[in-house]
């Protein structure tokens, strides 16, 4: 009994022992989201890769396969693949599914409507010139009521460079 | 100034005041390097593997499934009387025999009396793919892989190249998107290619039910207040991002075709609701290519515009539709070239080159039809036996050239006959990329 109350002692005490908090280190790094550049992006998007992308990005959620091959069959019939992915996108933007920002938050804060477009589409951040650039665009023009949202979405997803990974 | 350096500069300006105007948005110094003898062309590959025999030589049942009934089923295309007996080529009224009712002619002359037909060429492939890249190439097609675009310029891209045309100045109308057809309107030759692609639409799906679902409901877009923006910010974009040439997954068209070319997608659906498309009087299949082929000369007026047909095809396992099918090719292709005749501005002005791309075996397959009569497959050398014709200005009339037992023309002489017909021939020939026996059609006669 006696051996056996030791026992016990001796394992109580090295579960004990074991039993230490992680000691958590802290760096000081700020945590950051991480975005590519355009230099790499060298493979384009098949038909389908392309679409099912777009329409996550424009409504939030995946095309059914349906959908996908039907849109595939068609760009394959035209010979100017970004004409008529240009038709494509205003169709879908005839969609009262479709989510855009409004008018006025692109205009009241534009330097964030450029950089969360350049992240939607291009899974990158707009260069400093490509900033400007958008946003000098973006602020002549608004004063014309037809200058929406809709037409900066519709030039980045018609673009040479969303065609590509 | 010295009389030297006088001397040097004067002949520098007067070189360049001779060239600069030459000067083409291609890139090209000289336009045209023959006089043209013709605006426009259009060019039906007539397809599918037309046999011999069973066309151009009118022996209808005769030399194919032994019965002896010969006629002449191209009527809008051949001089020749129908057959009389054992009718299945035409339509079929309703309860009664199958294709009882022939198409009635709707050329008033027929196109071997308005131009020339060459009745014996001979085609360059037995197989599909390889006989239409050798008719849009005009070249051999050695090494050439399906599911890849053709290896040497097509006949797009010596006229855009070499004519300084436009992008909406060359279209190809394919009837499907399968066998490489898409592929067809631009080569992955280096010094050509997307850049001098055609325009591309097969119509039964651009305007089927798969793109009426996807582009009907598109949006037009106001040309200043909305488009120019959005063109303004996509160029942009583009400029930043410097695809490469290799990399272009296709044709280019600059804005304002681009538009050009949104409108006619919406106004085709528009009159495919209203009725108000040019249909043959018996369309559907390759008729109904034709129609949309016809809508895009209403709009486009293209200097080339390219059709393909392929229903005729079926004759593998149907000799009967096979006949039905090359019947109402003959319709169709005598509607389209009436068509053309009320177009204004390529009236008079358009020359209409036709040839299949390839013949069919001379022995059937054991497949029979619901007549009981054999199918037949294409591959030996009676699939290299075709015809072909052209017919319009400066196109001698009533002409027949070659026959049976004398063989003249090769496919490949289409294409150097089109780059003779608008204006290019020797830049073609000098580009050394078609078929060394390749010779203008006009050279042959």
């Amino acid at each position: 009994m006696r051996i056996f109350k030791t026992l016990l002692s001796v394992l109580f005490l090295m579960l004990f022992l074991q039993c230490t908090k992680n000691k958590n280190t802290n760096y000081e790094i700020v945590e950051t989201a991480s975005y590519g550049d355009n230099l790499n992006k060298d493979k384009d998007k098949t038909n389908i890769e392309f679409h099912s992308i777009l329409s996550t990005n424009l409504f939030q959620k995946p095309s059914s396969i349906n959908e996908l091959t039907r849109t595939d069959r068609v760009i394959q019939s035209c010979g100017d693949k970004t004409l008529i992915n240009e038709v494509i996108i205003s169709n879908y933007m005839n969609s009262n599914q479709v989510i855009l920002p409004s008018r006025r938050r692109m205009i009241d804060s534009t330097e964030r409507f450029v950089e969360e477009t350049y992240i939607r589409f291009f899974i990158r951040r707009p260069t400093q010139a490509e900033k400007t650039w958008f946003i000098n665009f973006i602020n002549a023009n608004a004063s014309n009521p037809s200058f929406r949202p809709e037409l900066v979405y519709t030039a980045f997803s018609a673009s040479d460079e969303y065609m590509f990974y | 100034m010295k009389r030297r350096e006088f001397v040097k500069k004067t002949a520098a300006l007067t070189a360049g005041s001779l060239v600069i105007p030459y000067i083409l948005p291609s890139g090209s110094l000289f336009a045209q390097t023959n006089a043209p003898l013709a605006e426009h062309v259009v060019y039906v590959l007539f397809g599918g593997g037309l046999r011999q025999q069973d066309s151009i030589l009118q022996r209808y049942l005769a030399d194919s499934q032994n019965f002896n009934v010969g006629g002449n089923i191209l009527y809008n295309m051949l001089e020749g009387a129908p057959p009389t007996s054992k009718i299945a080529y035409g339509t079929t009224p309703a309860g009664q025999p199958d294709g009882i009712q022939p198409i009635p002619k709707i050329l008033s002359q027929t196109l071997q009396k308005q131009g020339t037909i060459f009745a014996e060429m001979r085609a360059i492939s037995g197989g599909h793919y390889g006989g239409l890249n050798s008719l849009i190439t005009g070249s051999r097609v050695e090494g050439q892989g399906l599911k890849v675009r053709p290896i040497n310029p097509t006949v797009f891209e010596y006229a855009r190249r070499f004519g300084g045309f436009k992008a909406t100045d060359t279209w190809f109308i394919g009837n499907t998107i399968g066998n490489s057809v898409p592929l067809l309107n631009s080569s992955k030759h280096p010094d050509f290619g997307l850049t001098y692609g055609g325009n591309f639409f097969a119509p039964n799906i651009t305007f089927g039910s798969d793109g009426y679902a996807a582009l009907s409901n598109a949006k037009i877009y106001h040309p200043q207040e909305e488009l120019e923006p959005m063109y303004k910010m996509k160029n942009f974009l583009d400029n930043s991002f410097n695809i490469k040439k290799g990399d272009m997954p296709g044709i280019r068209n600059t804005d304002a075709e681009r538009t050009q070319i949104k409108e006619f997608i919406a106004n085709t659906f528009k009159n495919q609701a209203s009725g108000q498309l040019p249909m043959p009087p018996v369309s559907g299949g390759d008729g109904t290519t034709i129609g949309y082929a016809a809508e895009v000369l209403k709009v486009f007026k293209p200097k080339l515009l390219v059709v393909n047909m392929s229903n005729i095809d079926g004759c593998h396992g149907n000799f009967t539709g096979y006949l039905q099918a090359m019947h109402r090719a003959d319709h169709a292709l005598g509607f389209l070239w009436n068509y053309i005749q009320s177009i204004p501005e390529m009236k008079d002005k358009t020359i209409m080159c036709f040839v299949p791309e390839c013949g069919r075996n001379l022995k059937h397959n054991p497949i029979i039809d619901q007549n009981d009569w054999y199918g037949y497959d294409h591959g030996d050398a009676n699939s290299l036996r075709v015809f072909g014709g052209m017919v319009g200005p400066n196109v001698q009339s009533n002409l027949m050239v070659g026959s049976e037992s004398n063989p003249i023309g090769v496919v490949t002489d289409f294409n150097l006959t089109i780059a003779e017909i608008l204006g290019y021939k020797s830049d073609v020939m000098d580009a050394g990329l078609i078929d060394g026996n390749a010779k203008s059609l006009f050279d042959r006669i």
